[in-house]
């Protein structure tokens, strides 16, 4: 005996109805928020400049600052800038991930060596990476190379704990079955290995590219150098309180740059591993958790 | 089984109020004093999901039945039957998109004071931050018991649970079988008046699924407390329950609700053994694989 | 749902794979305790030494390597590390150059603190808050991706040279880490764990309190872990663009005037502390989520 099919009264079709509408109302919703909330935060800075309690001479209105941003991308000199550091910043990060990768993977597959000198690795990646500035600006002088090569060596340790724990990672399942299926050495590497490691190389990366592009600018400001975008807001400070506005455009360039280069390492983590475990919250679809 | 006017499909206890229970269920020493209004009425139950752009999911068609103090009901169907979904909006802790769960009467906004819930996933719904003391003191604590009769209530309520000596451990040190014993305490230590439980036994192994069963049997012996167990075992539905819902597939309806006029005192060889048990369990098994 | 939050930045990151947090000592269950006799503990000793030298050799191997390759060392930027570790002795062992640490230390344990405790504050507003959570999150991860460093001559322009501007830098930099992981952390809080809280008659409050808090601090702590790298990286960087003191002031100066073994000194010393405040913070870590390294060596078990 089956129960009678029931013909979906008509109530709780337009309750969905509605909660699809509300839904849409919402995300639309979100970005006038989002949009609203930064003109007002915009607007207030203006207000704060214009009734004189952000003083013109320490802290320029945000109308000033916009035109300052807009007179810069405009000039040669910004965008001089913008690619030196972005130069110096992408150098340092593919020597130090780079070499990271090949340290970490040799160390990861070695329980010895990775033993051994995890301990020292995990040490160099406390000791702050400032530290040893002053000595790469004794080395190598105000140079393009002293800036990469702190955010190399920067970008080294932390990523090469990454890739040794992602290379040691490795399922032993898909491990042995590489085994059996007679996969090996290098090509198990490639193919076995690598892959498993790479949302772990993929999280290091994305990291590192934050830290590559903080130090940077700390080589920029104490170091020295003929183009960047901390140089030109060092330029902008010391031109004295005119140029502020030129100073807070350069910060605001930074930031946008950091938005960039952090957005599209993300973008590729997340592209690239959509397959991977780290990535199911992404995937998961409304509807199964909706209580909460 | 009667169809009401407004097409749904009301079950069980269809017959004026005053009732002991409807003509087809037998005295069952177990359910003999149940009496009065029913402690769950499901009243045209109905759960829709939107999925995000024109698509919807419909985990719930259209269920009704009622549950009177002190039974034993289980919910069974194929998996994937939205069971979980009905149980959720029986305790309150979803809104159904139409229709409605009395307990005791009123309507739910949340979960009642007096009903309790035990998730299938032991391993989620305790707090690994908190001792099994703390764990069990959590619902307690809430309610204002103050510390010398919680710590009272809270050894009683281990002990019931055939637990000891575990107070000060964590869950995650505990077996599987043991942490469910635990999640079991915790609901029973506020003695709530309607148990539900989801699937609570389907993460353990065999035998301590068997010593589960028979314990739940015991301590609704000894707490009194009217329980809805869903489960997508039909064994387990038939040696523990008074009665069994059968729902069909997904979006689910009640197919049927059978009695199951077994003797209360049950045991996992004898009960399991009985010609009726297993004529029970070929008749829901029929209902539930049958499209 | 599915929009790029900024809290997806930091959650991956703060998830927990840190080998450092991934080879906890876990507190196992307490065994039957008395037992265990004196040739028990001495056994146990006895293979953590060994152990000990066996994750340690290197590291020992890598200073002797230093201190023979650089014994007759002539460059005037690599002094021999017998030199550097003479004048490390008689600068910071005996000597005044101590008194450079307080000023940073009270720098970082007030910025640090702010952060930490405004990040935490902040986070669990706008996980309460979902339309503030919503509107504002591009603009908290413009904040989270600014290069923190490049504020630094605003905020000189804005405070000068003295203790608020550094306080002052060094929170603004470091609140985010922790306010994104504290946002994330709760919004990712396990559903069965909410239900169960409803399910108990937990008010909201104490749902907040008592299990939406607990079930958050593993990443809250990753959040803390990587605003305690900020905030260490800018009190150094701080104290070298504008300050009279302070260890950050001190590598400076002394690599400015070419006292290179000094400098030298002033990164070891830097290093050192470095390395001790994040000790210190996986100690406390390790002590709070106890729980969280023990569940998870469970968990890990079992399957």
């Amino acid at each position: 005996m089956t129960g009678p099919e029931p013909t979906p009264p008509a109530a709780p079709a337009r309750s969905v109805r509605a909660a699809r509408a509300a839904g849409l109302a919402r995300r639309s919703g979100r970005l006038t928020g989002r949009l609203t909330v930064l003109a007002a935060v915009l607007g207030l800075w203006q207000v704060l400049s214009v009734t004189g309690y952000l003083r013109a001479d320490e802290f320029p209105s945000m109308t000033r600052t916009a035109a300052a941003l807009g007179r810069e991308f405009g000039q040669v000199g910004f965008w001089v800038d913008l690619w030196a550091t972005v130069r110096a910043w992408a150098a340092g990060v593919a020597i130090g991930a780079g070499s990271a990768v090949l340290v970490g993977s040799l160390l990861g597959l070695n329980r010895f060596a990775h033993r051994s000198a995890s301990p020292v690795i995990e040490l160099f990646k406390t000791v702050p990476v400032v530290a040893i500035l002053p000595l790469a600006i004794l080395e190598f002088g105000p140079t393009l190379r002293m800036r990469y090569v702190l955010v190399a060596f920067g970008v080294f340790w932390p990523l090469t704990i990454q890739v040794i724990y992602g290379v040691r990672s490795v399922d032993p399942t898909v491990r042995d079955t590489a085994e059996a299926l007679g996969v090996r050495a290098l090509r198990r590497f490639a193919v076995v290995t690598l892959p498993s490691a790479a949302p772990f190389i993929a999280t290091g990366l994305r990291v590192a590219a934050a830290t590559g592009l903080i130090l940077d600018i700390v080589a920029e400001l104490i170091g020295g150098g003929d183009n960047g975008l901390g140089l030109g807001i060092l330029t902008a400070l010391n031109a004295g309180p005119a140029a502020y506005p030129t100073m807070y455009a350069f910060i605001v360039a930074t930031g946008l740059l950091g938005v960039l280069l952090t957005g599209a390492f993300g973008l590729a983590e997340r592209r690239v591993l959509h397959w991977h475990e780290s990535q199911r919250e992404h995937a998961r679809g409304p509807g199964a958790v909706s209580g909460g | 089984m009667t169809v009401q006017p407004e097409g749904t499909v009301s079950v069980g206890r269809a017959d004026p109020p005053g009732n002991s229970g409807t003509p087809d269920i037998p005295a069952n020493p177990g359910t003999a004093e149940a009496a009065g209004a029913p402690v769950l009425s499901v009243r045209g139950l109905r759960k829709v999901y939107p999925l995000g752009g024109r698509t919807e999911r419909v985990a719930v068609a259209d269920v009704s039945f009622e549950v009177a103090r002190g039974e034993f009901v289980c919910v069974v169907g194929p998996s994937g039957a939205g069971k979980t979904t009905l149980l959720r909006c029986m305790s309150g802790l979803l809104t159904p998109t139409a229709g409605q769960a009395l307990v005791e009467g009123q309507p739910l906004r949340r979960v009642p004071a007096q009903v309790g819930v035990v998730f299938q996933d032991y391993g989620r719904s305790l707090y690994p931050w908190l001792t099994v003391n703390r764990n069990v003191a959590l619902p307690l604590k809430v309610r204002g018991m103050d510390r010398a009769d919680r710590a009272e209530r809270i050894a009683d309520v281990l002990a019931s649970v055939g637990l000891h000596d575990v107070g000060r451990r964590y869950p995650w040190q505990l077996s599987g079988g043991m942490q469910q014993r635990v999640a079991i305490a915790r609901t029973l230590a506020y003695r709530p008046a309607l148990l539900f439980m989801d699937e609570p036994f389907a993460s353990v192994d065999a035998q301590t699924r068997f010593d589960l069963e028979d314990l739940i049997l015991r301590v609704r012996e000894r707490f009194a407390v009217t329980v809805v167990f869903v489960t997508h075992d039909i064994d387990e539905a038939v040696y523990l329950a008074d009665r069994v819902v059968v729902l069909s597939g997904s979006p689910s309806t009640v197919r049927e609700v059978v009695p199951v006029p077994l003797p209360a005192a049950r045991d996992q060889r004898g009960t399991r053994a009985l010609p009726e048990f297993l004529a029970l369990r070929r008749r829901l098994l029929e209902l539930v694989t049958s499209r | 749902m599915g929009d790029p939050t900024p809290a997806a930045g930091p959650a991956v990151l703060a998830g927990g794979r840190h080998p450092a947090t991934a080879v906890p000592a876990p507190s196992g269950p307490p065994g039957p305790s008395g037992r265990a006799g004196a040739g028990r503990a001495v056994l146990a000793g006895c293979r953590r030494v060994v152990a000990a030298a066996g994750w340690l050799w290197f590291a020992i191997a890598l200073v002797a390597v230093w201190w023979f390759a650089s014994a007759d060392s002539t460059s005037a930027y690599f002094p021999p590390l017998r030199t550097i570790v003479h004048r490390l002795y008689e600068l910071w062992i005996v000597g005044d150059a101590k008194s450079q640490l307080a000023p940073s230390l009270e720098h970082f344990a007030a910025g640090y603190g702010i952060a930490g405790a405004g990040g935490i504050a902040l986070g669990a507003l706008l996980w309460g808050v979902r339309p503030l959570r919503e509107s504002t999150s591009p603009l908290l991860y413009f904040c989270y991706v600014l290069p923190a460093p490049a504020l630094l001559p605003a905020v000189i322009t804005l405070f000068g040279i003295d203790t608020t501007m550094k306080v002052a830098i060094i929170s603004f930099a470091a609140v985010w880490p922790t306010l994104l992981n504290t946002v994330d952390g709760m919004r990712g809080v396990d559903p069965v764990k909410l239900d169960t809280a409803r399910a108990l008659g937990l008010s909201p409050l104490r749902t907040a309190g008592s299990v939406v808090l607990p079930a958050a601090l593993p990443q809250i702590v990753a959040g803390l872990r990587n605003s305690l790298q900020v905030a260490i990286i800018l009190m150094v960087v701080s104290e070298m663009t504008a300050s009279t003191s302070g260890i950050g002031y001190f590598i400076l100066t002394a690599q400015q005037s070419l006292a290179i073994t000094d400098m030298w000194t002033g990164i070891i010393v830097l290093a050192v502390l470095g390395s001790a405040l994040n000790l210190v913070f996986v100690a406390a870590e390790r002590f709070v989520l106890a729980w969280h390294y023990g569940a998870r060596a469970a968990e890990g078990k079992r399957s």
